[in-house]
Formats: C-alpha cells, structure tokens, sequence
C-alpha cells in the first residue's frame, strides 16, 4: 500500500580498488626490505574485515532492483503530471488522469471501471524532514511524511485518509539504522503490529526476519529474507509463513542494460507465477519490457523529448484473459 | 412490596462501576475522540502544513508563484 518508495538507482559500485605503486627505495634498500605485492589483489581473496560490514538495505527494499526493472507503473488510458518547483525543497504537483482502473475481482473476469480524475500535490524535500501530499477531487488524501529524529532513527508516516468511513488506513513506522543491521517497527490501523531485522553477515550477503500481528483479525505471520548482491547481479530469497516463497535475480549486463527474473509461489493458493524482464537504460529514453508465466506481456517506455519533458508509453496485453491496456502520457518538470 | 424494595436495593448496586472501571472506559471513550479528531484534523490540514513549511523555506518563494501556472 502506499505509492512507491523513492525509486533510487541500483547502489554505485564500491570504488575500485587503488592500484599498490612500486616502492620507490633505492636499489640498495629493495635487496634489503621484503618485496611488497604489486598490483590489485583481485586474484587473491581480500582478508573481509567482520566488524566494519556495510549497512544492509531495509527490509522492504530487498527486491529493489527487480521491482524497478519488471513492476514499472503500467496504466491505461491518459496521464498528464505537471510538477512545478517553487524552490529546492518545495514543490507543487498537478496530475490529470483518464482512463481506467482495474478493480480486483474473485472471479476471472477483470472488472474496469472508467475513471477520471484530478489530484492535487506539495511535497517538501529536505534532507532531515520529507512531506509529501497528494489530494484528489473526491477528498482522498495519501500523505507522506519521513522525518530523521537523530541521525539513525528515523519516522515515516505513510497514511491514505478519505471521507468514507473505516476505509481510511495509516502506518507508523521506526527506522533504526546501526552499523551493520537496520531494525524497524511498524504500527499500522486495524491494531497492525510489525518489526523486521536486517543483518550483514558478509559484505556481499545480508539476512533479515519480520514478524507481524494483526490485531482486528487475530493472525501473526513470521518470515525469513535473504539478499546476496555484487557489483553485477543481486539475488533475494524471500520466504513467508503466510505461505509465499518469493526469489529474485537481477543481471547488471552493462550500464545500460540489465535483466531481472522473478518467481513466486502462493501455498495456500497453489498458484506459480515467473516472469522474465529487461531494462533498457538510455541517454534519451527508458525502455523496460517483461513477459509473464500467465503470458501477459508488458512494456513502459520513458522518453525523454526535452529537458525535464517526458512522454510515456504503457502497454500490457493478456491474450488468455483478453483484456488489452494501452496508456500513453506526458509528465511535465522533475 | 418488599420485593420490589429488594429490587430497587439491588439496581442502584450493579450501575455503580469500581472506580479503575470508570477510568478504563473514560480513557477508552477519550482516546477514540483524540484518534476521531485527529483523522480530520490530519485529513484537512496536512496539504496546508505542507505549504506552510514550504513557503517558510529559504529561498522563499511569492504568492503569486503559489497560485500562478507558470
């Protein structure tokens, strides 16, 4: 729930590693000194130093890469966004859409209902303190806010507010960042309790554990997530009580182009789904496409006509269900 | 009539709450208020907060910058 965490590039590479120069002794001294190795070490396996591990990536945020690469905002019908800076940190956002909306269903059928409407934005962009609102015509608020108490802990609020009742939802998180771990705890509506942890073991691999408990209707659920990352690939096993067993890989082929799998598997509905994707990062456009085990295929195109112009493509189309999307859209400023 | 003054002897005793009792249910009764409230108060006054702060940062920007379209 909730729109979707700032969507940060994939970590930069650590830097490389400095060339070792030769000693600059005298030849006297060289007979002398024992001869220190030259070259990078990259044959030889760095000693890892235990205690000083990087810090992990949150918890909710394992499958980033794969996210960003196969899950792009896919929508039908028109998308206008016009965002308008009145400063560094403030801006305001003006959003018109068109089209429709894809409401989920028991049975098989899709059910589309044609919408229309415009939504209203501030967001205040600061190191310390981020607020971000959006306000659509019928009085729906989604509200944001990320607040840094101390340097490691940190408050996000994230709440989707409306005039009807009890369909109003809101969750409070804390964030406490360490050395080499990250803990939160989570309080949500409906008496929504959640903590995770998050652990470096190596300084390619971390592992984490949540725990949830939901209140209204009594149940509680444990998981278990694993995310192991180099500089050219990351994989992440996710693996739930809820009974989903969720994996991940993605390939950084080059900086341009990367390709992200993904599978999943629901016990308790007995129901497998993989798909395939690509990312085409280029200096005029973005181009991502992926292709479903359920045989839907899908592509979201980004192209960048001027500077802070973007005109945006969306397709998706399920032949077995037969229900065809295809969006095209235009977004104004950052 | 002395069952019924046995009866009106009885009633007055099960409506008297303990004390901790009245706490509890006032406490309860309070803080749905304060969560009721505070939706509204969130639901009507975040996008103002946000321009508010906004507006207060430096650089700060004009009202005619607020409201105008370019």
């Amino acid at each position: 729930m909730g729109s979707a965490a700032s969507a940060a590039a994939p970590p930069p590479p650590p830097p490389a590693q400095p060339q070792m120069a030769a000693p600059s002794y005298g030849l006297g001294l060289a007979g002398i000194l024992p001869s220190k190795p030259e070259g990078d070490d990259k044959k030889e396996v760095e000693k890892v130093d235990y205690l000083n591990l990087p810090c992990p990536v949150p918890f909710e945020e394992i499958q980033r890469e794969a996210l960003m690469s196969l899950k792009p905002e896919l929508f039908e019908g028109l998308r206008f966004d016009f965002t308008k800076g009145l400063n560094q940190k403030f801006s305001l956002s003006h959003s018109v859409f068109m089209g429709s909306l894809e409401v989920p269903s028991q049975s098989s059928e899709t059910i589309k209902v044609p919408t229309a409407h415009y939504e209203f934005g501030a967001n205040f962009l600061d190191p310390k303190l981020i607020l971000v609102g959006r306000v659509m015509t019928d009085g729906r608020l989604n509200a944001r806010v990320k607040c840094d108490l101390t340097d490691d802990l940190t408050l996000k609020i994230n709440a989707q507010l409306t005039h009807e009742p009890h369909y109003s939802q809101g969750m409070f998180n804390f964030d406490y960042k360490g050395t080499d771990y990250r803990a939160q705890f989570q309080i949500g509506n409906n008496a929504f309790y959640g903590a995770n942890y998050m652990q470096s073991v190596t300084p390619n691999l971390s592992m984490g554990t949540e725990i949830f408990w939901l209140g209204h209707q009594r149940k509680s659920g444990i998981g278990f997530a694993s995310r192991y990352n180099t500089d050219k690939m990351v994989g992440t096993l996710q693996v739930a009580s809820t009974g989903i067993v969720a994996l991940s890989y993605v390939q950084k082929v080059s900086e341009k182009v990367s390709l992200a799998s993904d599978f999943m598997y629901n016990h308790m509905s007995k129901d497998v789904t993989s798909s395939f994707g690509y990312d085409y990062m280029l200096r005029q456009c973005r181009l991502r496409g992926k292709i479903d085990s359920n045989g839907v295929v899908a592509a979201y195109l980004e192209e960048r006509l001027n500077m802070g112009v973007n005109f945006l493509l969306s397709a998706e189309l399920d032949h077995s269900k037969k229900n065809y999307k295809f969006g095209f859209g235009m977004t104004i400023g950052e | 009539m002395a069952s019924t003054a046995a009866e009106k002897g009885k009633a007055p005793a099960d409506t008297e709450e303990t004390a901790p009792a009245i706490a509890a249910r006032l406490a309860a009764e309070w803080t749905t208020w304060a969560m009721k409230n505070a939706k509204v108060v969130a639901h009507y006054g975040f996008i103002p907060l946000v321009i508010l702060v906004g507006m207060n940062s430096e650089p700060k920007p004009r009202l005619a910058q607020l409201l105008s379209p370019i």
